[in-house]
């Protein structure tokens, strides 16, 4: 267990090595200057000398190693840089944005966590009825929706149609609600999906039949052995959606005018402000890995013979 | 497996809707009864008529004609792609998995490093250098999902390289390539046909959302996704302008997850639940 833990540091800090590599190779990449774009903010027509002024000051003249030596140097000091366009740390940027995208998040595994778990348990324990059959196609229908598209559908109905809350009110946990439902419908049906799978490839195997032979009662099986033995799929998917969900949330924030980290990141990606890209891609990226190790490490806690495998692939 | 697809439900389903996105996108320049393009003011917002058969949208262009160019744009992205990520995923997987070792280790890493980076800041990055456009888009994809495409073979083919077969075609002396392309690969193939279908579905869903951010297309171009964002403005005067163009994601990304989760049940009959 201790080594495993090792391991993944090391991996996790391989990881974050080369995600903000390559952040910093494909700012270099884009045709936009961002001097020049930063000079376009200040004033109406700079003049040559006025964008190479500012490129020494962003210390943009140097060359990419250096410039990336000198972010990764700031970082371990704690220091992401000044954003080009609030003017203000990216770090306070971040962390005033981040909590509305991990509310957001949050609120939406919870739905999901909510419905997966009874919906999974009781399309399993029953294949081919009726409501299988319905949740089938239902999920089916889940996977495909475009996210914004559902964001529509659901304004229009709890704003026209059914007025029952307040759906724009900044703020509140109420105005997360239809964002987080817009996240979560396609995100539980997936889920819904895979557990249902693990569940009924479980519950044919020959541990079930002995157990049964053993007198145990169903409900104790189903709980004890088959769900505790389906969980890992669920897990990683869980983790790894905390990690998609915030990179995709952008387009649902922009939806409802949400001020999280998503919409944040679009923004200074298009108006090449660099230390905030870098800021918020080590950001993500750090949740990302840190949401799949807890996973893994979960998993490991819940099926220890599972690890084998993998144990012999990253040796 | 021709005979099975036939008297699956779903897989009908599934490659109905599939035929009707596919007709959509061949006979558009045909079927369409105005040009998708052309702006009159004077006949903004106007209801179905003979003329329009579903209206005009914001700009008083033909809303049905606009919605049948969309399927062009949306298969005319996914279909390339899927070529160009089946084959990257496909040679990648089974490559690291086959030679193993230090490679397949560095190619781990790489893949690792190609998921935890946020996919929408490398699109925006590839689509800000080079330009707008299919080609453009369909390169901003593969290199956001090829890391998943190739993981994933890479995950079957560790696991079909330990099977006995493989070791026993080693012991008769079959060269690499062979174990690789006639071996591995074949084996592999049921799955990553389940995988790719359901892939289509999910370029489908994120290239609509690309140009619903107003990124990939020039503005004007009837894609769904941008039809979409550039209605959201009257969303509340003229909600089908909106619901058109969803309803046609969401039917094409369903055509395509119907029939793969219909031929995974098909291929894996143990996991079939009917």
């Amino acid at each position: 267990m201790v080594s495993m833990i090792r391991r993944r540091l090391t991996g996790l800090a391989v990881v974050l090595f080369g995600v903000t590599l390559l952040s910093f190779l494909l700012a270099s990449i884009s045709p936009v200057d961002p001097a020049e774009a930063y000079a376009l903010r200040v004033t109406q027509q700079p003049t040559p000398e006025q964008i190479a002024a500012i490129r020494v000051e962003l210390g943009l003249h140097l060359p990419l190693h250096q410039q990336y030596f000198r972010w990764v140097g700031n970082l371990l000091q704690g220091d992401l840089g000044i954003s080009y366009l609030t003017k203000k740390p990216v770090l306070s940027d971040i962390a005033e944005k981040l909590p509305v995208t991990l509310q957001l998040v949050g609120l939406a595994l919870v739905w999901v966590a909510l419905v997966t778990v009874p919906i999974g348990i009781l399309t399993a324990l029953k294949p081919g009825t009726l409501f299988d059959q319905a949740v089938r196609w239902a999920t089916i229908l889940g996977i495909s929706l475009p996210s914004f598209w559902l964001g529509f559908l659901l304004l229009l109905l709890f704003t026209l149609i059914l007025p029952v809350f307040q759906v724009v009110n900044a703020g509140t946990l109420g105005s997360l609600i239809l964002p987080s439902l817009t996240l979560a419908v396609p995100a539980a049906s997936a889920f819904i999906r895979l557990f249902r799978a693990t569940l009924l490839s479980n519950l044919n195997k020959d541990y079930v039949v002995y157990a049964r032979a053993r007198g145990i009662r169903q409900s104790r099986i189903v709980w004890v052995h088959v769900v505790k033995n389906s969980l890992p799929p669920l897990i990683t998917l869980f983790c790894q959606y905390v990690g998609l969900l915030v990179t995709g949330s952008a387009v649902v924030e922009s939806l409802f005018s949400l001020p999280g980290i998503g919409m944040h990141l679009v923004n200074a990606s298009m108006a090449r402000d660099l230390p905030t890209v870098n800021g918020c891609v080590l950001v993500i990226a750090l949740i990302f890995v840190l949401t799949r190790t807890a996973a893994e490490l979960i998993n490991a806690r819940l099926n220890p013979k599972l690890t084998d495998k993998e144990e012999r692939l990253y040796g | 497996m021709g005979k099975a697809i036939l008297n699956n439900k779903q897989a009908l389903a599934g490659l109905a809707l599939i035929a009707i996105v596919s007709i959509m996108a061949v006979l558009a320049p045909v079927m369409a009864p105005n040009d998708p393009n052309k702006i009159d003011v004077m006949s903004r917002f106007l209801a179905p008529s003979a003329q329009y058969p579903l209206g005009t949208d914001q700009l008083g262009r033909c809303v049905l004609s606009r919605l049948l160019y969309g399927a062009i744009y949306s298969l005319g992205i996914a279909v390339p792609t899927l070529f160009v990520l089946g084959g990257i995923g496909a040679a990648l997987g089974t490559a690291a998995a086959y030679i193993g070792g230090r490679w397949e280790r560095g190619f781990l890493v790489v893949c690792d490093i190609v998921m935890a980076f946020p996919s929408l800041v490398l699109m925006l990055a590839l689509i800000g250098s080079l330009g707008q456009g299919l080609v453009s888009i369909v390169a901003a994809t593969v290199s956001t999902m090829w890391a998943w495409f190739a993981k994933v073979v890479w995950s079957y083919a560790s696991l079909e390289k330990g099977k006995d077969y493989i070791v026993a075609s080693c012991i008769a002396g079959c060269s690499g390539w062979r174990i690789v392309f006639g071996h591995i690969m074949p084996n592999l193939l049921p799955q990553f046909a389940v995988y790719l279908s359901t892939g289509i579905a999910g370029f489908i869903l994120m290239v609509s959302g690309l140009s619903y951010l107003g990124l990939g297309f020039e503005a004007g171009t009837p894609e769904w996704g941008a039809m979409l964002s550039e209605a959201k403005a009257h969303f509340f005067s003229h909600p089908t302008l909106v619901v058109y163009p969803g309803l046609c994601i969401l039917l094409a990304a369903a055509g395509f997850n119907l029939f793969g989760e219909a031929l995974r049940d098909i291929l894996s009959p143990e996991e079939a639940s009917e």
